[in-house]
């Protein structure tokens, strides 16, 4: 009996030209928690993914326990004691507490269900793990994210999972949940269970981890033991770049107000909240999940109406009651879900370039082809948008790409205010800055900018001035300089006093 | 450290939904409830224990029918468009009663005429699995073209004639009696335990809704997508297969025209949905929503109401039910 | 491993040529098979007579398609539209009006798809089986339990030629409204604002919404075109047998869904074009006619169709790439 439970040796997987691992080593100790650290796109979920058997690596070496695994099936692992609690909380919605547990592995009376048992053992587990007491008849579709995220993990202790895979499992929780997840974390790291721990959150790594790998990439670049490190250590490793490099800087000219937001309110999401954008600026709203601030975008670009409270544009009130007014009166909008929202990768460049502007440039409903060719093209020059001409289907771009052709989908129709969901979620390095550019450029032209990000770093670097939402209130306002990540995300989490000037 | 309560937001609005969801299952049983107990008081003859019988009896293939289409929503999801429906299963048991009545009539026994019609009930099932997992046809368009080559077939067959067949077994189905209780009603009863223990409490059950409720949360899970796609056309072509004989044993003939069912059965199917927490398809929902499809059209009848209404009426209750449910659903991706 | 590759990306190429393919396997067998499929009296047969009613309502259920959706509904709409044409005329109504009264009630049909969808959020193939229930109902209530219209008189006859019997440069006009259609719909869907707003709702409805698209107001356009296109479809239908026989509409929607997806295997990404639509009808039309000058009977017409459907299908779908 080895002491390692996890060992996976010179894994490569390519995708196209985009070498996404490049011989990496991953080692996990039996009875211990590992961080995987690195930035997006550094090949985390890529090599978790080869675990899972989601992706088929091109080459290396997979051995879980003592036994090496040639083929990996997504349907085999978890027979191998490996289970996964994926960051997308991949449960069945109508189904109940009890039978998301023990999915796969009822408990059986002969041949038929014991529901009764599945039950019981159900609430019991979640109760002697958690200390909590979830109806395990409750549905699934139900529960909150924290909810949904124990039941996962309730799962693979049914299971007997012997390795535990969690990809970025604290994201959607608040601070008591989080310590309480920890305690359970170190209660099954006590049972000799081997625990990868995914995270961007650097504290987290830190208290919670035993060793960390590190990612950059897609190549290994450190391994660490977290007692004897430190996070600078470890976010060197992460980022080989000078901030100053990574989020290129502009000097800001800040103009009359654009976008104002007074006392607006939506019931069980945000309440109170006072927001003025400037021409020319970007402006941070950040808070952590389901704190409001993207259904306050939302709001704004007139997918959700406020209960109370006005939207001003250009000093004059707006009530959008759907976002194709919002886009006639130039509002823009970058959505978090570009495969969902942003583009359509089935259909071309073009076609989702002038998507937002075709009818206005359009003689008697008939598309202008000649004129749209012109501004296509033109806008694809202007970006920098990598591709062969504008009849390409945009699912053959990169990451990056794709988000250009969002933005060059806006400026087509001239829009002023800009707004900014979480645009550089699962894009590559180089794609971020090109990102960072691009916000720069359309602030330099005088287009107001509000930027909703879950990377804190990014947020300070970017902003002109940040404010922190957090249960639907605004509760700080900091301008460039005056925070750092790590007070912001205090702020955002509730958990410190802000400090500086506070929103009354 | 006593609880996990997620936002206050999450929570009451999560009440709210469960809140919806109560008042339309309820107002589902309510109105039911009501229109019954109208028909029990001014439709003469409603409650008579002959006018029952005869409507269950009636209500038997559709049920059936409609059982095989609930498997198929259960295993393959309930988004007609997208996920899974088998538009073939009434075409099938047309197919499937031919292929009995033809094999009857050339003096095969009986026994294996039987296995022959669910056999035929059940490669159907299986031609539109291959078109679905195999192929990757989307279901709709998948079973849409089962069900024409299965109409082709059944008209090849019969030589567009209505086949008769008698046998002694055949009999005993239609005029049968135990307990009081006809003979068709006791397969429908039999086949409703069976269905219900295999879906409802039976692991293979939980894992079948799984599938159909979040392919790719079941495939995280280990389970075998593909296989359970398979066994439910299979199972809905069983379920074919059964109506088959017993349509020939109601009419002592084939019939044509059997695919016309196939509306009533989505109805019957789609209808049921109502009925559960979950406002998914259950065994329990799409037997009380076929038999209720049934009273309404005896209760018409006895009513003297024109039975032109009965196919509207189903259609409105279908659009009331989705509108209902798609309001207390939560909304996509809340 | 690139050899598997190269070839399983050939035979992706080879499925967008399926459709193709069928077409000539069918003319040539037949060709070879009969005596007179490729004559051109067999040939203006298939055209003028089995191909014009499927293809406009095939056009019609091509836009929906096209946006997304689905329309269970496009015999009602057919019925629905012979069934005020025809009664008005009965009541001694002029022709013109009976038309447009006629398109007006399959345009009525179409907004009440849009209201179902857009207002009370019912899915499109549950919002469309609903009215496909309702307008059974109905035609039944209309026509006492099924009973055809049918109009003898002579003075009549007139409006008939006009509309179906009559000819344009050797061609029936039915045909020409065909063409009509077939060019209407071809503007609509790859020419005009609106057949971007289409392929986007299409593609990705999210994308649609996202990008300022007033959803609600295009699907509405979507639904009532097809349901106009439709109306067309019964008027001509009703002309054509000189009757209105309620439900007869029903007869097109299987037809009308198959050839739409048949043509979509002409294009790359699998979306409905209206060229595409117009080869799915006429490869439907001319192996039912092939099958019949070989001899078999309307019933092994009915499987051979059947197969050459799901054939095309499996091919068109199973050979399409595996997106990891």
């Amino acid at each position: 009996m080895s002491d390692v439970a996890i060992d996976m040796r010179g894994i490569s997987k390519q995708f196209g030209p985009v070498k996404a691992l490049d011989n990496v080593d991953l080692q996990v100790r039996k009875g211990s928690i590992h961080g995987l650290v690195g930035a997006n796109g550094a090949g985390k979920s890529t090599i978790i993914k080869v675990l899972a058997g989601i992706y088929k690596h091109d080459s290396g070496n997979v051995c879980v326990g003592d036994k090496t695994l040639d083929v990996i099936a997504p349907a085999s692992i978890e027979k191998d004691g490996v289970h996964f609690i994926h960051q997308d909380r991949l449960l069945v919605p109508t189904a109940t507490v009890a039978e998301a547990v023990f999915l796969n592995n009822e408990p059986r009376r002969g041949f038929l269900l014991d529901i009764k048992r599945m039950r019981k053992e159900a609430s019991d587990l979640i109760k002697k793990h958690f200390n909590l007491d979830i109806d395990a008849n409750a549905l699934i579709r139900d529960l909150s994210a924290a909810q949904q995220k124990i039941v996962q993990i309730t799962r693979a202790l049914a299971c007997n999972a012997r390795v535990l895979v969690l990809d970025e499992p604290t994201a959607a929780l608040v601070a008591a949940e989080v310590s309480s997840l920890f305690r359970v974390l170190r209660a099954l790291r006590d049972e000799n269970i081997a625990i990868i721990f995914i995270s961007h959150y650097m504290q987290e790594i830190m208290e919670i981890c035993d060793d960390v790998t590190i990612l950059r990439n897609g190549r290994n670049a450190g391994n660490v033991v977290a007692s004897d490190s430190s996070i600078e250590e470890i976010v060197s490793l992460m980022v080989n770049r000078d901030t100053s490099e990574m989020y290129p800087r502009r000097e800001a000219r800040i103009d009359e107000p654009v976008l104002e937001l007074k006392d607006a309110s939506r019931t069980g999401h945000f309440e109170g909240v006072n927001l003025t954008l400037h021409k020319g600026e970007v402006l941070g709203l950040t808070g952590l999940l389901g704190s409001g601030d993207k259904q306050l975008l939302k709001c704004i670009f007139g997918l959700d109406q406020p209960d109370s409270g006005t939207i001003a544009l250009n000093g004059g009130a707006v009530k959008f009651k759907a976002p194709g007014e919002a886009v006639d009166a130039g509002i823009a909008m970058i959505p978090e879900d570009r495969r969902a929202h942003g583009v359509a990768v089935d259909l071309s460049v073009s076609d989702n370039i002038s998507i937002a502007s075709t009818a206005r440039h359009a003689i008697r409903g008939f598309v202008n082809k000649i004129f749209e060719a012109k501004l296509v093209d033109g806008l694809i020059e202007e970006l920098g948008v990598k591709t062969p001409d504008r009849f390409l289907p945009v699912k053959n771009l990169s990451g990056g790409n794709q988000q250009k052709v969002v933005v060059a989908k806006w400026l087509s129709c001239d829009s002023s205010v800009y707004l900014l969901d979480d645009p550089t979620v699962a894009v590559d390095v180089g794609a971020k800055v090109e990102i960072y550019n691009l916000m720069n450029r359309l602030a330099g032209e005088g287009k107001a900018i509000l930027f909703v990000s879950s990377d804190l770093e990014e947020t300070v670097e970017m902003c002109d001035r940040i404010l922190v939402i957090y249960r639907g209130k605004i509760v700080g306002e900091y301008k460039r300089g005056e925070i750092n990540s790590d007070r912001l995300l205090a702020v955002a989490s509730g958990g410190a006093p802000s400090g500086l000037r506070e929103v009354s | 450290m006593s609880g996990v309560t997620g936002p206050a937001a999450a929570n009451s609005s999560m009440n709210r939904r469960a809140l919806a969801a109560l008042f339309v299952r309820l107002g589902a049983f309510a109105a039911i409830g009501i229109i019954l107990l109208y028909f029990a008081i001014y439709a003469r003859g409603f409650t008579s224990s002959y006018n029952l019988q005869n409507v269950v009896e009636q209500s038997v293939i559709l049920t059936m029918l409609a059982y095989g289409m609930t498997v198929v929503f259960i295993g393959t999801g309930t988004d007609v468009q997208q996920g899974g429906v088998d538009l073939s299963v009434a075409a099938n048991a047309g197919l499937a009663g031919a292929v009995f009545v033809t094999l009857l009539n050339l003096g095969l026994p009986e026994p294996l005429a039987i296995l022959a019609a669910i056999f035929s009930g059940m490669a159907m099932g299986l031609l539109n699995g291959i078109a679905v997992v195999l192929f990757r046809i989307i279901p709709l368009l998948a079973t849409l073209a089962v069900m024409n080559i299965a109409t082709g077939l059944e008209l090849t067959i019969t030589g567009n004639n209505v086949v008769g067949a008698s046998s002694e077994f055949l009999t005993m189905l239609q005029f049968g009696r135990f307990l009081g209780i006809s003979a068709l009603a006791w397969v429908l009863i039999v086949f409703t335990i069976f269905v219900t223990i295999l879906v409802h409490y039976s692991p293979f059950g939980v894992r079948l809704y799984a599938v159909g409720g979040f392919p790719e949360a079941a495939r995280a899970a280990g389970l075998n997508v593909g296989f359970n796609i398979y066994f439910s056309y299979i199972f809905s072509g069983l379920c074919a297969g059964i109506a088959a004989v017993l349509i020939v044993s109601r009419l002592s003939a084939s019939t044509l025209g059997t695919g016309l069912h196939l509306l009533p059965v989505l109805a019957a199917a789609l209808l049921g949905t109502v009925f559960s927490r979950r406002f998914v398809p259950t065994i329990g929902g799409t037997l009380i929503a076929s038999l209720f499809v049934g009273f309404l059209a005896n209760g018409f009848q006895l009513l003297g109401i024109s039975s032109y209404w009965v196919s509207g009426v189903q259609g409105a209750l279908i659009l009331l039910v989705v509108a209902l449910t798609s309001f207390a659903k939560p909304a996509e991706g809340g | 491993m690139d050899n598997v590759k190269k070839s399983i990306i050939s035979l992706e190429a080879l499925s967008n040529y399926i459709v193709l393919f069928a077409f000539a396997a069918i003319v040539v067998i037949f060709s070879v098979t009969t005596d007179n499929f490729l004559s051109l009296e067999n040939l203006y047969n298939v055209v003028a007579n089995k191909v014009v009613l499927l293809a406009i309502v095939s056009l019609g259920m091509t836009i929906v398609i096209a946006a997304g959706g689905i329309d269970l509904s496009v015999g009602v709409s057919v019925d629905i539209s012979g069934l005020t044409f025809f009664s008005l005329l009965a009541a001694g109504y002029s022709a013109v009006l009976g038309v447009g009264a006629g398109l007006v009630a399959a345009l009525l049909v179409g907004l009440f798809n849009a209201f179902l969808i857009n207002k009370l959020k019912i899915d499109a193939f549950l919002a469309t089986l609903g009215v496909l229930f309702i307008g059974s109902s109905v035609q039944r209530l209309a026509t006492n339990g099924g009973t055809p219209i049918t109009l003898t008189t002579e003075e009549y006859s007139p409006i008939f030629r006009a509309i179906s019997d009559s000819q344009l440069f050797g061609l029936p006009s039915p045909v020409w409204i065909l063409v009509g259609c077939s060019i209407a719909v071809y503007l609509l869907l790859h020419k005009m604002v609106f057949g971007r707003f289409v392929a986007v709702l299409g593609a990705k409805p999210g994308v649609a919404l996202y990008s300022g698209v007033r959803v609600p107001r295009e699907l509405s356009k979507v639904f009532v075109y097809c349901a106009l296109l439709c109306g067309i479809a019964g008027i001509l239908l009703s002309s054509q047998v000189k009757s209105y026989i309620p439900l007869s509409g029903d007869a097109f929607l299987l037809d009308a869904i198959g050839a739409t997806f048949i043509g979509t295997a002409l294009t790359k990404d699998r979306r409905p074009t209206v060229i595409g639509t117009l080869m799915g009808v006429f490869l439907l039309a001319i192996m039912r006619n092939g099958l019949l000058l070989i001899g078999w009977n309307f019933f092994w017409q009915q499987v051979g169709i059947g197969v050459l459907v799901f054939v095309v299908l499996a091919l068109s779908f199973g050979l399409r790439r595996r997106e990891e």
